[in-house]
């Protein structure tokens, strides 16, 4: 009895679907052309108005994928997708969860220099008041002061906001060199004993 | 173009070269030339020796000691060929690739040796993108028997 069953169930498969995908086209639309499977890592994307530039994917970054340059008051942060190995180390690490991994899978490109090969942000940099470098954009110095904010000892609180608000629009040399000029150097913390 | 070149667009062979890398991206290449995405429908054939085919298909980095082989692997295949380079390993070095002080073992993307045609990068790449990038290879190999 098992065997003739066996036997049915070889028949009735030949009357089955094949089970070939017909990608890259969907030849009959009941058939389906591909597979994606649920969270599947495809190529990264960035957010550009969540991105602050802050270089936390950078750093994470095992194969070297990422990398982060200044110029002519731009910060450009890229993705390399040559060298990514599309590990959603990035997406993890991002403070403002501004990369997330799409399953986007078809990148194949047919030179080193083609721009579907890069993921590229381009941000805008905040100018130092003083000497006109370049240093930070607009949403990471805010992040920078929130945070502070959230995790400072209460005694010294109010003091450093207000540190913080005369030394914002300049660059870390000037903040250094003109921090007496400022009012905003260290000294004054010196009687805190224990803090 | 004559009737043997317009019939090989539809019969493109492939060798699959496999220079050191971990063995993904080529689990990925046999899962595209099985039977559940079967590259067969465009004619695409494995072949057994690179004097038999039209596209070079490889994966991983290349290790120093097999710099040699790659050359002439590319050598054997004749005129007009098509590399593809499967895999971030094979595309741009991926993990291995290293600027100073240079790897003692690993020279980095096959590219650095052979003109490649097609990069796909992944890690692995899905076996549709490997399909995706050996079509792009195809009409690649057309434009160049149009060429010839």
């Amino acid at each position: 009895m098992s065997t003739e069953i066996k036997i049915l169930k070889q028949v009735l498969s030949k009357y089955s679907k094949p089970m070939t995908l017909t990608y890259p086209s969907a030849v009959a639309p009941e058939r389906r052309y591909s597979q994606i499977p649920e969270g599947l890592r495809g190529i990264p994307e960035r957010d550009k108005d969540k991105c602050i530039g802050c270089r936390a994917c950078y750093f994470v970054c095992s194969g070297r994928a990422t990398s982060i340059y200044d110029k002519d008051a731009k910060r450009t942060v890229e993705i390399f997708l040559f060298r990514c190995t599309f590990c959603a180390h990035c997406q993890e690490a991002c403070p403002e969860e501004a990369i997330k991994m799409t399953n986007k899978f078809e990148i194949a490109v047919p030179n080193r220099e083609d721009p579907a090969a890069r993921v590229l942000t381009e941000l805008d940099l905040l100018k130092c008041k003083n000497c006109g470098t370049p240093y930070a954009t607009r949403k990471l110095a805010d992040r920078t002061y929130e945070r502070l904010m959230e995790k400072i000892d209460p005694i010294v609180k109010e003091t450093v906001s207000s540190d913080y608000k005369k030394l914002d629009g300049y660059c870390p040399d000037c903040r250094r060199a003109y921090g007496v000029d400022l009012d905003t150097h260290t000294k004054k913390y010196v009687w805190l004993e224990g803090v | 173009m004559g009737i043997m070149d317009k019939a090989r667009i539809y019969s493109p062979w492939l060798y699959h070269l496999h220079c050191g890398g971990c063995n993904g991206c080529d689990i990925e290449t046999l899962a595209a030339l099985a039977p559940r995405f079967d590259v067969e429908r465009f004619g695409i054939q494995l072949v057994p020796s690179p004097r038999h085919a039209d596209i070079l298909l490889t994966t991983g980095c290349v290790p120093k000691q097999f710099i040699p082989m790659v050359k002439r692997v590319y050598e054997q295949v004749p005129e007009p060929k098509v590399v593809v380079a499967v895999g971030s390993c094979a595309c741009g070095g991926s993990l291995f690739y290293d600027d100073a002080p240079e790897n003692y073992a690993i020279l980095g993307h096959p590219d650095l040796l052979i003109p490649v045609d097609v990069y796909v990068p992944g890690c692995a790449p899905k076996p549709e993108a490997i399909i995706n990038g050996v079509v792009q290879g195809i009409l690649k190999l057309a434009e160049k028997r149009a060429k010839k």
